[in-house]
């Protein structure tokens, strides 16, 4: 039976073989299962070499010294780590964030969360494309404004941010510290910590053919930049590992696997960027023929491998179900409940309720062909007349 | 979501989606797009008897289901208000979760206007 075409690697990305394998190694009686902090034996060694080797394989592809890799259980306690430890270091100093609206929930929820605790967030409007401009930050600046957390390339509409630009205006400030969601775009796009303008980073695994648990926050010690060394309130504690910012066994196999998973995305991410382009427009193109179609995001400032577009005429659960057994992909919105929400992130775009709920979610990958985009585009095709003969004018 | 087995039946087929034209046929409509669920029934009535029924739905797969299913087996009925199930019954036969029950409601608003349409012509 033919498994359905996978176009969702914007959710997760299968483990690349040559990274699995590595991983395997990690874990048996033969192999470095050592508990990489017991440096009184080999076995430790063996895994702490492992771990510092991964640290600089994550590092050299993300343009950061290997000391500024805080291992994590993926991007979302990176996320967490970056902006509840920087508030609380910073709580004398201020009380004031900055995000955007279509941040992911993994930064969103946190402020809510600090919010509760007393501090003042401000939330961005992108424009109609998705991206925040520069000005708009230092705008909202205020004298007491210690961070700014804003995405590299948002997870629904892959449109990419001018971190740079954020960058310069939080140097400007002084203060205001820039952490990056980089969970969509390390990896699959060319990155560097140090030239970027961010102070902090934070970096997944699995978007990018590593294994699920496992992820970074890259956090600034000012090497040779003109910004200072960043510094934050541990959220747990319990051993002392990763700088005492990160309590517990680092475990071996994940970042083992991340950091070869880095290695080989960064090895190959301008020749797979200029291939996704390619088939991106493929499929943009053969979904436009469908008419009544809308692309979503800012196509000049989006990452080749992410395509959001919304159908006029049909209802997004009824589109989704229509494909499924033919293609995986999602829908722009948070699909958690039997009674779904308009993507919160379209809606910040401006397009209205049923524009935002019909849209789906296309995401390209390394195993993708062209014979996966002529198959989504037929689903889709075969989809999309259904709904519509079924709905009618 | 997953769906049990009638509801993808009646979702990827919809045998009676479309509409009907002529004397004696009468509609009903009921919900909104713009509120994600909207539905219609044409029922085409002689003698009290619906002849035909034809459904439009723009809604979930439940929704459509569930309204593809009526108007299939309106055919050959007396004409009544009521839906030809209950929305109790299209419930239990769609499997439709606790949280869209009221897109049933929109199904039932839907059938009735039609009927009553028909009612008030004496049809």
């Amino acid at each position: 039976m033919n498994r359905p075409v996978y176009l969702d690697n914007a959710a997760t990305t299968p483990v690349d073989p040559r990274v699995a394998a590595a991983m395997a190694q990690c874990l048996t009686a033969e192999g470095v299962f050592g508990n990489p902090a017991s440096a009184s034996h080999e076995y430790g060694d063996a895994a702490g070499t492992l771990v510092e080797a991964a640290r600089a394989q994550v590092a050299a592809t993300v343009g950061a010294a290997p000391a500024e890799v805080i291992w994590t259980s993926g991007a979302t306690e990176a996320n967490n780590l970056a902006l509840f430890g920087v508030a609380e270091y910073y709580r004398e100093h201020g009380r004031h964030i900055i995000t955007a609206r279509t941040e992911h929930k993994a930064v969103l929820d946190p402020c809510r969360e600090l919010e509760r605790r007393g501090w003042r967030v401000t939330y961005l409007t992108p424009d109609g494309g998705g991206r925040i401009d520069p000005q708009q930050v230092a705008a909202a600046l205020q004298a007491d404004t210690v961070l700014v957390s804003l995405m590299h390339v948002n997870n629904e509409i892959g449109v990419i941010h001018d971190i740079a630009g954020i960058g310069a205006v939080c140097a400007q400030h002084g203060s205001a510290r820039l952490h990056v969601d980089a969970a969509q775009s390390a990896g699959k796009c060319r990155v560097d910590f140090a030239q970027s303008g961010a102070d902090l980073m934070s970096l997944s695994a699995h978007k990018a053919y590593g294994p699920k648990g496992v992820g970074a926050l890259l956090v600034s010690r000012g090497n040779g930049r003109a910004r200072a060394a960043v510094h934050l309130r541990a959220l747990q504690f319990g051993g002392g590992q990763e700088q005492s910012l990160r309590a517990g066994t680092v475990a071996t196999h994940q970042v083992v696997g991340m950091g070869l998973a880095f290695e080989l995305a960064g090895a190959a991410v301008d020749a797979e960027a200029e291939r996704l382009a390619v088939l991106r427009e493929r499929l943009w193109r053969g979904l436009a023929a469908l008419g009544g179609v809308h692309r979503n995001g800012d196509a000049e400032h989006s990452v080749p491998q992410l395509l959001n577009v919304s159908f006029e005429g049909v209802e997004g659960e009824s589109l989704l179900a229509a494909v499924r057994g033919r293609l995986a992909v999602s829908t722009g919105s948070a699909c958690t409940s039997a009674l779904r929400e308009p993507s919160y992130v379209l809606r910040a775009l401006g397009r209205d309720a049923v524009l935002s709920e019909s849209s789906l979610r296309f995401g390209l990958g390394r195993f993708t062909r062209d014979s996966d985009i002529d198959g989504a585009v037929a689903a889709v095709g075969r989809a999309v007349a259904h709904l519509r003969r079924v709905g009618g004018p | 979501m997953n769906y049990n087995e009638p509801t993808l039946r009646y979702f990827e087929t919809a045998a009676a989606a479309g509409i009907l034209t002529g004397p004696q046929v009468f509609r009903g409509t009921a919900g909104s797009r713009t509120q994600g669920t909207w539905v219609q029934f044409d029922l085409q009535v002689a003698a009290g008897i619906i002849q035909a029924a034809r459904f439009l739905a723009f809604g979930c797969p439940h929704t459509i289901a569930a309204s593809a299913w009526v108007a299939e087996h309106a055919a050959g009925q007396a004409l009544r208000a009521a839906l030809p199930e209950s929305v109790e019954g299209l419930s239990e036969r769609f499997a439709v979760p606790v949280e869209k029950r009221g897109r049933l409601l929109i199904i039932e608003d839907a059938w009735t206007a039609a009927a009553m349409a028909a009612a008030d012509a004496g049809a």
